[in-house]
């Protein structure tokens, strides 16, 4: 069962019971899985482990989520990674500005749900 | 005999009673034609007065002109009076600002030129007398009406009356009435005219306060309105515009056309068009609302009409909804936050709780301890974020209480310092207090609650110290009438950016901390203690919290009948305190 190639995951959550069960979760599932609780080190992470999907909160401290997509859709070797938005703010608005920018998919934190999480990061991962 | 004596003594007698009788009679009867026609004169006088007031009181709704009712009376004088000429005289303010008598003479019958100059003379030296004025043939504005001059007939002046024109107790002209014929008017058609100028002067006086009342309500009422009010007339000119709307649109100049009010609107909406259209549509149209020199601004249209439904304009009234504006977005603000700070945790509680039920961390157990103990702070977090949001409701609701009793301010100040101790160690943060001796052993004040204040202000300045930096939580008492800051130089404390003119009338405890963080920027200082404002910044903070404590810290310190304030200096630090009545 265990997965010698495991695909990298990058959550960027700044509420951190959030990220816990993510991690965790995702972990379950033999995803490698990174973290950061702010758009600074999200971007950071980034561009160091360069990972295969990111799930990117839009309220963060900080550098928010519009830009931190932002720059990852303008970074050359990062453009590539599709990212999924979670959004606790449920507004149709932010969803599509954050589809407009490039995301790949997004989330409502409203009806979040574990298993709907790994659903659509298996969905939006390239086959590799 | 005796008969024949009686009878004609009879005959006799009875024809000097006849003769008496008749005498009498006709004597009664001469009387009665006589009281008779005395009083056919005053009904005839009557019935003039009558006439004249109806139809003045018919034409004053019209008109106010003094002019036209005295052409009123002049128009119907024949009926009454026998004369030559009536003129009258009335000083007047003209449009350059120069006092001007307008002179106008009616000729009921032909006269001489000289007849015409003779009036005018005497009523020129009546008239100056009337006034106390000066006046001379220069100043008069001449019209001569009625019948042709004759240069045949008399020169002089026969008789003649002047009747004085007041109006609301000023007199402001005279009315002549003159004739060829000497001796021809008495005290009765004296007092007649009299009676009638002085019930017309009456009149117009009354309805000139009157309307300059309704016009002064009107005048106070459109200038002194919150909103911008303006109309424009049939031909689509401006006709009365308000200094609101002037402030509004940014238009500074006195005198303000038609035009400068399209250009001032012409990047928001086109004024012209929407005119029209509410015009068209014979009624009021609202514009949606737009932004205009930083102030949100509703605009209403409507067409103005007269009793008789003919369009006299359109007014146009711009309504200031900034405030209302503001608020929105506050309530937007105050959502997002509560989706923000009650959501997120909300959220986490939920998906670990699902995982605790999962068998990989069932079977570990240092993991399931981890989120057990995740799911504690998180449900923590939120019930004091409830907790907060109740008292700011109390607050409001005005039923947050306060119990008062003798407490030591020494022991609170120093157990707040000693439980933040190890947090401003783990941030590597130096935290101490500074208790001045002047500080009275017990006072009244409510231990929880201001111990409550402390937390928030302590946990405040952590927050937004970086490592190494220093709080200091002072205690001293400030003496009726003495300067804080000179109180605060003088126990060597530093309170960044502390400007001096706050005092008290009574002593005070004053309590406060003091950081070396990054300070608060001036125009924010006066919005921390606003609750929507605190809800809005804090969701879009990097630090957690809703803000809401220096909120709640306000109506505490309130309740005690005491003060709260900051003072901040960008770079070099902030004090929050509470000042607390010894009394």
């Amino acid at each position: 069962m265990e997965n010698l190639n495991p695909k990298k995951i990058l959550v960027v959550e700044d509420e951190p019971s959030i990220l816990k069960a993510v991690v965790e979760v995702l972990g379950m599932h033999g995803y490698q899985v990174f973290s950061a609780t702010d758009g600074e080190h999200g971007l950071a992470l980034a561009s160091e482990v360069k990972p295969d999907l990111v799930l990117l909160d839009l309220i963060l401290p900080g550098k928010n989520g519009f830009e931190v997509l932002k720059e990852l859709k303008s970074t050359v070797g990062l453009s590539d990674i599709p990212v999924i938005i979670s959004s606790n703010l449920g507004d149709e608005e932010e969803v599509q500005q954050g589809l407009k920018l490039g995301a790949a998919d997004y989330l409502i934190k409203a009806d979040y749900d574990l298993d709907e999480v790994v659903k659509i990061v298996a969905k939006n991962l390239k086959p590799a | 005999m005796d008969l024949t004596f009686s009878f004609f003594n009879f005959v006799f007698l009875l024809g000097i009673f006849t003769v008496v009788v008749i005498t009498i009679f006709l004597f009664q009867y001469r009387h009665l034609r006589r009281s008779l026609w005395i009083r056919e004169q005053e009904m005839t006088r009557r019935m003039y007065q009558l006439s004249i007031l109806r139809e003045l009181g018919e034409r004053i709704g019209y008109s106010l002109k003094i002019e036209k009712i005295v052409e009123v009376i002049v128009g119907s004088l024949r009926r009454l009076l026998d004369y030559s000429t009536v003129a009258y005289m009335l000083v007047a303010t003209n449009a350059e600002g120069k006092t001007r008598i307008t002179f106008n003479i009616n000729l009921e019958k032909p006269v001489h030129k000289k007849f015409i100059e003779n009036v005018k003379g005497s009523m020129l030296v009546s008239l100056n007398a009337l006034l106390s004025s000066k006046f001379s043939t220069d100043d008069i504005d001449e019209t001569v009406s009625g019948t042709i001059t004759d240069p045949t007939s008399e020169e002089a002046v026969g008789s003649f009356f002047n009747v004085p024109i007041v109006i609301a107790g000023a007199p402001t002209g005279l009315l002549n009435i003159a004739a060829t014929e000497k001796g021809l008017y008495h005290g009765k058609e004296v007092e007649i005219l009299y009676t009638i100028m002085n019930q017309a002067s009456d009149a117009v006086s009354k309805l000139e306060v009157v309307l300059r009342i309704e016009k002064g309500k009107l005048n106070s009422m459109v200038s002194s309105m919150a909103d911008g009010v303006l109309m424009i007339d049939n031909q689509k000119q401006l006709i009365v515009i308000n200094p609101r709307a002037k402030e509004m649109l940014g238009l500074t100049k006195e005198r303000v056309a038609i035009f400068d009010i399209l250009d001032a609107l012409a990047n928001q909406i086109d004024l012209r068009t929407k005119l029209e259209e509410s015009l068209v549509a014979d009624k009021v149209i609202v514009v949606p609302p737009f932004n205009l020199n930083a102030i949100f601004l509703q605009v209403l249209i409507s067409p103005v009409k007269d009793d008789a439904n003919n369009l006299l304009g359109e007014v146009v009234i711009f309504h200031d909804i900034t405030k209302e504006k503001e608020l929105e977005k506050m309530r937007e603000d105050f959502t997002s936050m509560m989706v923000h700070e009650l959501r997120s945790p909300l959220t986490g509680i939920r998906s670990i709780a699902g995982l605790l039920a999962t068998p990989t961390v069932k079977s570990d157990d240092k993991k399931y301890q981890e989120f057990i103990s995740l799911i504690s702070s998180n449900s923590a977090d939120m019930l004091g974020l409830v907790n907060d949001l109740l008292d700011v409701a109390k607050l409001e609701a005005g039923k947050f209480q306060i119990l008062k009793k003798q407490s030591d301010i020494k022991t609170v100040v120093e157990q707040r310092v000693a439980s933040f101790k190890t947090l401003a160690e783990q941030n590597s943060l130096t935290l101490a207090s500074k208790i001045d001796a002047s500080v009275p052993a017990v006072f009244e004040f409510d231990e929880h609650k201001i111990a409550q204040v402390l937390n928030n202000f302590i946990s405040n300045a952590i927050k937004f110290t970086v490592a190494g930096g220093n709080i200091t939580v002072s205690a001293f008492l400030l003496p009726a009438g003495k300067d804080l800051a000179k109180s605060v130089v003088e126990r060597s404390l530093v309170w960044p950016g502390i400007k001096s003119g706050v005092s008290w009338p009574a002593d005070q405890v004053i309590v406060a901390t003091t950081d070396t963080g990054s300070g608060i920027p001036t125009d924010k200082l006066g919005k921390l203690f606003n609750k929507f404002v605190q809800l809005e910044s804090s969701a879009r903070s990097e630090k957690k919290g809703t803000g809401l404590g220096l909120v709640i810290s306000k109506g505490i310190v309130e309740a005690h009948r005491g003060t709260i304030g900051v003072f901040s200096e960008e770079g070099e630090g902030t004090t929050f305190y509470i000042a607390l009545p010894l009394s």
